[in-house]
This record gives structure tokens, C-alpha cells and sequence, in this order.
């Protein structure tokens, strides 16, 4: 590097220092920096432990140094017994990444047990000013939950009052059997090495994954408002999640109807303007969707489809049709065209080699349109929050926020108890078939 | 086999037999609703609902293009990009139009071209063109103008309404342009909006220095940060994670990845509750290292603080995975290959890792800025764009985005909606995302690609 290289780096990162400094302390009378803003008093029930951080720095510093100590010793056994020399640097330096990594779990993992601890907690504790009676710092402060009043009332108050017909019990059942099929299969296939797509196993796996969504799908779509009984609004979460469910799958559906066949012209047809049209379909998937928010709703109120999912689900439907068009397009492209060929020259038609021969092969390529559509549809807020009203028709999200932002009191407890229990349908989906998000998210640009 | 005859030709008669086909059941469509309305009438509180007209347009362009196939058999190849395009068209093109051209519009929930019923009045009688009301007309119709010139009524009838105009009126008689076709029972003024030229846009940019530039400024702050905070940390672990004799590096990768799976409607609300200054466990937390109640939230810097804390929790896992991802794309014998030459790990990061990483980690940056740019979720969320700030509106405070500015224009502005202005500052949105995204093509070459 040139020296004058150098110096303009230093420069320039003098100058972003000396911006965010002033930032945290401030500059004179002119503008309060971040410290200044923190009011040097703490209310009750609030503990504070004076240089507390210098502790905690200690802590983790003799933690480091109890690492260098066991890396040199086992490194110079092992050194002493096979008469060796190897440095205990890269031992000492495996204890730090640990070490590191458990702070970042850490903080990763802490508003997550906090809210777990939340859920069983009946009374708000969460958010109340005493402090339990105890001798344990960490527990004293709340930062360690403290477990021993657990209950399931929170949760027991979301499901009060849900009348379940027979059927729909038969349905849940199905649906948890071939669920734990499915996951059974999956452990039993990582235990034996199994990656093979077209192992009996393999097989048996994807039929039970069918027969789950299937039973899972009719059973999102018979739920009705009229089961929900009781007069609590938090007695309709189930309805929610079924709402939040039914809308994401008719969306990812929706998407997969859509984007096939365009990409299947896109990959195999040779026509005039296939390439600006390819050209306009990856520029409008720049846009965020709801940059035309405004008419979408006005449209729809004009359509009388307010309020209503289909209009919900049309008004999703823009969002991943060419980001779907490119992916499907480049997935046609990567298989050879002899399967199709022979078909063609068979006598069939298009329509045909694309029913009968491309389509059984695409199926991954599906699961991951239709995946993405779906996790990104549950997450959405802001389109349901204007189209959806009523708690009747209500998503999660908005659910959720009708705890925290009611006006007379905040439900924590239940807040937390479905915070968990909404976030569990995505976090399985995205346990479930996370190749498929790793792959697809990084490849593209696209992050929802 | 059919094709489609070559060059720009071609491409337009598949466009114009398309286009057609699509307007022509779109006019059958309105038709065949009106035709409906007209035979079996219903009552205007109980009207046939507008998705009919949808409905409608799909039965009259199935055997349209059924037809068209017959006669021009190339065009079956474009069958497979009609529903993708027509919904594109319908639900994505058609509304950034809308929007646009609201932005010209002095649209707002009360001037929303609908009738107000507020001014309901009985008609006594029809006479030609003159309409006799059961009470003056200016008073009971609230019309600007003292003999409601201009102004445009609708008249309803049981079953039916229509849309009139006014030349003049003198007491409980109004005389009208032509004459409704029906018998009206029922009169209203109808709150027209109009086109008012750039008057939305000269609105913003006078008060720019208050209200859009500080907006702005901040928006793109969020949008760099949010994607810095994100990307070093998941850089710094997906090296580390790299590390092939690191024991537990698969679970310390799954069990980081949980705050990326977590659906963001539900994580930015629990990270409200986890902020909360007096009892939030972040603050608990922190106070056991000494630190007062951090006015998380209700502090206006401190809240920008707060969003990029959680940006942070919802992008780490994300970059590292990225990181992982374009690690494992880099071939070992480079690495031995250095060995040999007695490079050191820090050279070996320096000279091969990181400008190995550069070329995928473009376009995945640029696409999270975009991202980020309008990351309207998060910020509502968390913040609801607020705490107040000083000399700015409801609509536009501390922690506001241009997206989030928008929106509470168009929904949340005082007393109602201005969707008028909401369309303009979405057009400015608009252009900036339109130059983020050329930057995007120039970088990443997506032009390339396509051929």
C-alpha cells in the first residue's frame, strides 16, 4: 500500500472516530452526547451495582487466563509425552472463539429466554417493581428468570373456550403423527448417512410430509371465528395463527401457479423481447411492494376486497412473482433439454413436456418459492395491518402488537406466551428445510 | 412447431393480441356487471361487490384467448407469461402509477371522490333538468360556491346512483348539467379531489429542512449502519467458524441462526418489551454492570441506538451464514499454496480471504442496503418511529424513515388520511430506490446475465 493510501484511510477513520466520540459524550452545551442523556437515578426495584462492568472485564479476563493456563499445560503434557514440539497457541486461541461465541449466544439468546420465561409467568412479574426475595445477584436483578412460580396459565387463557369438532381433532392427530413420522425419518436418515434422494426412506419421508401439509391445510381452512367462544381477546390467538397460516399459503400457492409456467417460457421459448422482458421483471423486483401501498388499498377498497384475504393474498402476490420467474428460470436452464426433447419428438405437446417432464423434476425448486413466500408473508405487517380489520381476521403480528399497545394495560404475560407459540411454525420451517433458505437467501439478494 | 415472427414485429403482435384480449374482457367485464346490476337490481346498501367485475373479466377471457390461439397458433407460447404479467401489471405496475399520479392529487380521506353522506338530502321532484330539494340547496349540500355552480352531486335512487353536475342553484332548486336516467330519491355533494400540480411536492421541499432532509439523512445513517453492525460481527464469526478444528462449530452455527429465523413481525415486538427503560432485561442487565436506565426508546438518539442494536441481533446470523457460504467456495490448495510460501494466518486472511469475499459479498450488500432503505417493519414496530421531535410532525419524528414517513402520511395524518401527499413523498422514495437499483445492476452486471 502507498503511503499516500495509508494516511487517507487513517484520515478518514480519525475523522469517523472523532464524529462518533463526540456523539457518546457530546460536544459543550450545544448537543447532549448519549451519556449525557442517561439520568444518574434509578427507580425502585432497580439494581445497580456500582463498577459493576469492571467486575464482569475481570471476570472474562481471568476467565482467558485460566484458558491460556489449560491450553500450555495440555499442550505441554501432550508435548512432554510424545516428544513434540507443538505451540499452544492455536489450543488458546480454540478457547477464545468458545469463549467468544458463548457471549454472542449470549446475547443472542437472551431476549429469547426472557420471553420463554415471560410466557410461564402468570403475573406480569416481567414488569413489576419488587424484586424476588433472594440472596442471588442474578437472580435478584431478574437478568437469571427466575422458574419457581412456572404455570401454564398464560398459555391455557390463549386456547380458553375453543370449541374443536371430532373431525377436527382426527385431523390434528393425522397431522402430528406424520409430523413425527417425518421427523423421526429425518433423525433415522442422519444416523444411517441416508442423503440419498430416491431411498425407499426418502420416499416414505416426502409422502408423510404430504399427508402433513394436506391434513394441515384443510384443517387451517375449515377452522372457523364461530369455535372461538370465549369473550377474552386473547382467546383468538389460535385463530390468528390459522388466519396468519391460511393467508401465507394461499400466498406461496399463489406464487408457485404464477411463477412456473413464466419461467418455463422464459427458460425454454425463444421469442422476441424475451430479453427486456427478463430485463423489466428483475427491475420491478427492486421495488418493495408497498411503494405503491397507497393505491393497492384504494384499489382494493374499490373491489370491496377490503377486509377480505383474497384481496390480502392478490395484493402479496406481486411481491416474489419475478424474483420466483428468475430463480425458476435459472433451476430450467441448469437441466438438459433431452427429457423434454424426447417427449416432443413423441408427439406431445408444450403443455405437456412441461406437465408431465419438468414439473416432477422441480419440485425443490417449488418448495423453495413457495417457502419464501410463505416465511415472508408471516412476517408482514404492514399490508394487514391496513387491509385487515376486526379481531376476527387478524394476523399474529397484529395480534401481538394489540397486547403491547392496548390502552388500559399491557398483557406481558400473554404477550410472551404468543410471541412463542407464533414464532414456532417459522422457526420449524426454517429449521426444517434450512438448506433451502441458506442457499436461496445468500445466492440472491433478496433478504426478507 | 409455431414461432412468434421475428424482431420488434413480432413482439408487438403478441403484445397488441395480449392487450387486446385483456381489455376486451375487461370491458366485458364492466358490461356484464352493469348488465347485472340492470336485471336483477339490489338495493345500494347491499350492492353487488366490485371483485364481480374480476370475476367477469376472467369468463370473458378464457374463450378469448382460446380464439386467439386458433387464429394465430404462435401466441400459445405467451399463454405461459400471461398470468405472471397480468398480475405484475395489476398489483405491482399499476399502483406505483396510481401512486404517482396521487401524488398530483390533493387526495385525502375526506376528498376521496366519494359522496358525503353528512349532506343527504330529499328530493321532492324531478322536472327536467332541475331538481326541486326539500331544503335549500346550499345549505343542506354545504356547497362552496353560494349557488353551487360546479359542484358534483350524486343521486341515489333504491337501487341505483349516478353522478351529476351543477349549473347553478337558487333556493331548494338546483338546475343540473343533464338530466339523471332514473328517478333519484336522494341527493349528496360529492368531495371531489383534484389535480394540484406540484403543489404536494413544493409542500415537502419548502419544510424540506425540518421535515425531509433530516428524514433523509437519517434513513440513509439507518440504512448503512444497519448493514455495518450486521455484516462485521457475522464476518467476524463466520471466519472464525470457518476454523476447521473448532469443536461445535455446527451447533454453534445452528443455535445462532435462530434470530434470523424468527419471523421479524415477532422479534422487533419482543425487542420492544425486552427495551422497555424501567424494567426491560436489557437495562436489568445492564445495570448489574453499573449503567443507570438507558432511556432505550424514549431518548431520540438512544432509540436510533436501539434500532441499530436490533438490526445487529436480526442480521449477525444472516452475514454469517453469507460468510460460511462464500468460504466454502474458496479451494484449500490456495491456502497450502501460501503455506509453502511462508505466508502467516494474518496474510493469508489479509491477501486471499477478505479480497476473495469482496466480489459475493457486492451484491449481497447492495441488496441489503436496499433493504434496509425501506425497512419499514422494524422501525414501526420498535419505534413507531417516534419519541416525538422537536418542530417536526406526528407523521415524521425522530426515528421516522421516508418509508415510514409515507405511510403514516397516507394513514395517520391528523384526523384522517392524505393520501395526496403519502403518493408524493413515495414517489421520492421511488426515485432513490430507482438509482439504488442501477447502482445495483451496473455492480452486480445483471444485465450480463440475462443474456
Amino acid at each position: 500500500m502507498s503511503m499516500a493510501r495509508i494516511l487517507s484511510w487513517v484520515l478518514a477513520l480519525a475523522a469517523v472516530g472523532w464524529l462518533l466520540v463526540f456523539y457518546v459524550v457530546g460536544v459543550g452545551s450545544t448537543y447532549r452526547g448519549l451519556l449525557e442523556r442517561i439520568q444518574a437515578s434509578a427507580p425502585i426495584g432497580f439494581i445497580r451495582v456500582e463498577n459493576g462492568w469492571a467486575y464482569a472485564l475481570g471476570g472474562l479476563l481471568a476467565l482467558a487466563a485460566a484458558i491460556f493456563v489449560y491450553s500450555y499445560a495440555v499442550v505441554a503434557a501432550g508435548n512432554a509425552r510424545h516428544k513434540r514440539r507443538k505451540s499452544h497457541w492455536p489450543l488458546f486461541w480454540q478457547g477464545l472463539t468458545h469463549l467468544f461465541m458463548l457471549l454472542f449466544l449470549l446475547f443472542i439468546y437472551y431476549p429469547v429466554v426472557q420471553i420463554l420465561a415471560a410466557s410461564f409467568d402468570p403475573t406480569n412479574s416481567l414488569y413489576k417493581f419488587s424484586t424476588p426475595q433472594t440472596d442471588n445477584l442474578l437472580l435478584k436483578a431478574r437478568v437469571i428468570p427466575d422458574f419457581s412460580n412456572a404455570s401454564w396459565e398464560n398459555y391455557l387463557r390463549l386456547f380458553d373456550g375453543i370449541a374443536v369438532y371430532s373431525y377436527q381433532w382426527i385431523l390434528f392427530l393425522a397431522a402430528a403423527v406424520t409430523l413425527l413420522g417425518v421427523l423421526g425419518l429425518a433423525g433415522y436418515r442422519r444416523l444411517r448417512g441416508d442423503a440419498e434422494e430416491n431411498s425407499p426412506w426418502a420416499t416414505l419421508q416426502a409422502r408423510l410430509l404430504m399427508a402433513f401439509a394436506i391434513s394441515a391445510f384443510v384443517l387451517v381452512a375449515f377452522l372457523s371465528p364461530a369455535q372461538f367462544t370465549s369473550q377474552n381477546t386473547e382467546a383468538k390467538f389460535v385463530l390468528w395463527i390459522r388466519n396468519t397460516l391460511f393467508v401465507s399459503g394461499l400466498t406461496g400457492l399463489l406464487a408457485i401457479l404464477l411463477t412456473a409456467p413464466a419461467g418455463y417460457a422464459f427458460a425454454r421459448f425463444t421469442f422476441p423481447g424475451r430479453y427486456s422482458m427478463l430485463l423489466v421483471f428483475i427491475f420491478i423486483q427492486m421495488f418493495p411492494g408497498f411503494l405503491g401501498l397507497i393505491a393497492i388499498y384504494i384499489l382494493m377498497s374499490n373491489l370491496n376486497l377490503l377486509n377480505t384475504y383474497t384481496g390480502l393474498v392478490l395484493a402479496y402476490s406481486g411481491g416474489i412473482i419475478s424474483f420466483g420467474t428468475w430463480v425458476y428460470k435459472g433451476f430450467l436452464e441448469s437441466i438438459s433439454k433431452s427429457l423434454e426433447e424426447a417427449a416432443l419428438i413423441d408427439g406431445a405437446t408444450k403443455w405437456q413436456a412441461f406437465t408431465r417432464v419438468l414439473l416432477p423434476l422441480s419440485a425443490p425448486m417449488f418448495v423453495f418459492i413457495f417457502l419464501l413466500q410463505f416465511v415472508g408473508t408471516y412476517s408482514e405487517f404492514i399490508l394487514a395491518n391496513i387491509f385487515l380489520t376486526g379481531v376476527d381476521s387478524w394476523t399474529v403480528g397484529m395480534g401481538l402488537r394489540n397486547f403491547t399497545s392496548g390502552q388500559f394495560s399491557t398483557k406481558w404475560g400473554l404477550f410472551a406466551a404468543s410471541a412463542v407459540l407464533g414464532s414456532l411454525p417459522i422457526l420449524a420451517t426454517f429449521y426444517g428445510f434450512q438448506r433451502y433458505f441458506v442457499s436461496g437467501y445468500t445466492a440472491g439478494s433478496v433478504k426478507e | 412447431m409455431h414461432r412468434t415472427p421475428e424482431g420488434a414485429r413480432g413482439f408487438l403482435i403478441a403484445v397488441s393480441l395480449l392487450g387486446g384480449a385483456v381489455l376486451i374482457a375487461a370491458l366485458g367485464g364492466v358490461l356484464a356487471f352493469g348488465a347485472l346490476q340492470g336485471a336483477f337490481p339490489r338495493s345500494l346498501d347491499n350492492a353487488y361487490p366490485g371483485y364481480l367485475l374480476l370475476l367477469f373479466s376472467v369468463l370473458f377471457l378464457a374463450p378469448l384467448l382460446i380464439l386467439a390461439a386458433r387464429l394465430f397458433p404462435f401466441i400459445t407460447d405467451w399463454y405461459y407469461l400471461l398470468p405472471a404479467i397480468v398480475f405484475l401489471l395489476a398489483f405491482t405496475v399499476y399502483p406505483i402509477f396510481l401512486t404517482i399520479y396521487f401524488g398530483f392529487t390533493d387526495y385525502t380521506g375526506i376528498k376521496s371522490g366519494k359522496a358525503d353522506r353528512s349532506t343527504e338530502t330529499q328530493i321532492v321532484r324531478l322536472e327536467g333538468t332541475q331538481l326541486v330539494l326539500a331544503s335549500d340547496a346550499a345549505a343542506a349540500l354545504r356547497c362552496e360556491a353560494q349557488n353551487c355552480a360546479g359542484e358534483r352531486l350524486e343521486v341515489t335512487s333504491e337501487t341505483e346512483r349516478a353522478t351529476v353536475r351543477v349549473v347553478s342553484s337558487s333556493g331548494p332548486e338546483v338546475e343540473l348539467e343533464s338530466a339523471p336516467p332514473f328517478t333519484p330519491k336522494f341527493v349528496y355533494r360529492i368531495n371531489t379531489f383534484k389535480y394540484i400540480g406540484f403543489k404536494n411536492y413544493m409542500g415537502i421541499f419548502a419544510s424540506a429542512s425540518s421535515i425531509l432532509w433530516p428524514v433523509f439523512l437519517w434513513n440513509v445513517i439507518f440504512a448503512i449502519f444497519a448493514v455495518l453492525v450486521g455484516a462485521l460481527p457475522g464476518l467476524v464469526l463466520g471466519l472464525l467458524l470457518n476454523n476447521k478444528d473448532l469443536k461445535f462449530r455446527g451447533f454453534y452455527r445452528t443455535a445462532l441462526i435462530i434470530s434470523w429465523a424468527m419471523p421479524a413481525v415477532i422479534s422487533a415486538q419482543i425487542w420492544q418489551a425486552m427495551l422497555n427503560v424501567q424494567f426491560g432485561p436489557i437495562n436489568r442487565f445492564l445495570g448489574l454492570l453499573g449503567s443507570y436506565p438507558i432511556p432505550w426508546l424514549i431518548d431520540q438518539e438512544w432509540a436510533k441506538v436501539a434500532i441499530l442494536l436490533v438490526s445487529m441481533w436480526l442480521g449477525v446470523p444472516y452475514w454469517m451464514t453469507a460468510t460460511l457460504g462464500a468460504l466454502s467456495t474458496i479451494p484449500d490448495d490456495v491456502y497450502e499454496a501460501a503455506k509453502i510460501d511462508g505466508a502467516s494466518p494474518r496474510q493469508m486472511l489479509l491477501s486471499i480471504t477478505l479480497p476473495l469475499l469482496r466480489q459475493p459479498f457486492t451484491p449481497l450488500i447492495l441488496g441489503s442496503l436496499a433493504f434496509n432503505f425501506n425497512n419499514f417493519g422494524l422501525i414501526y414496530l420498535l419505534t413507531g418511529g417516534g419519541p416525538a421531535a422537536a418542530g417536526r410532525p406526528s407523521t415524521a419524528q425522530a426515528t421516522d424513515i421516508l418509508i415510514s414517513w409515507a405511510y403514516k402520511t397516507a394513514f395517520q395524518w391528523d384526523g384522517g388520511q392524505a393520501y395526496g401527499l403519502g403518493g408524493a413523498i413515495s414517489v421520492i422514495i421511488f426515485f432513490i430506490t430507482v438509482f439504488i437499483s442501477l447502482i445495483n445492476f451496473r455492480v452486480t452486471g445483471a444485465f450480463r446475465e440475462v443474456r
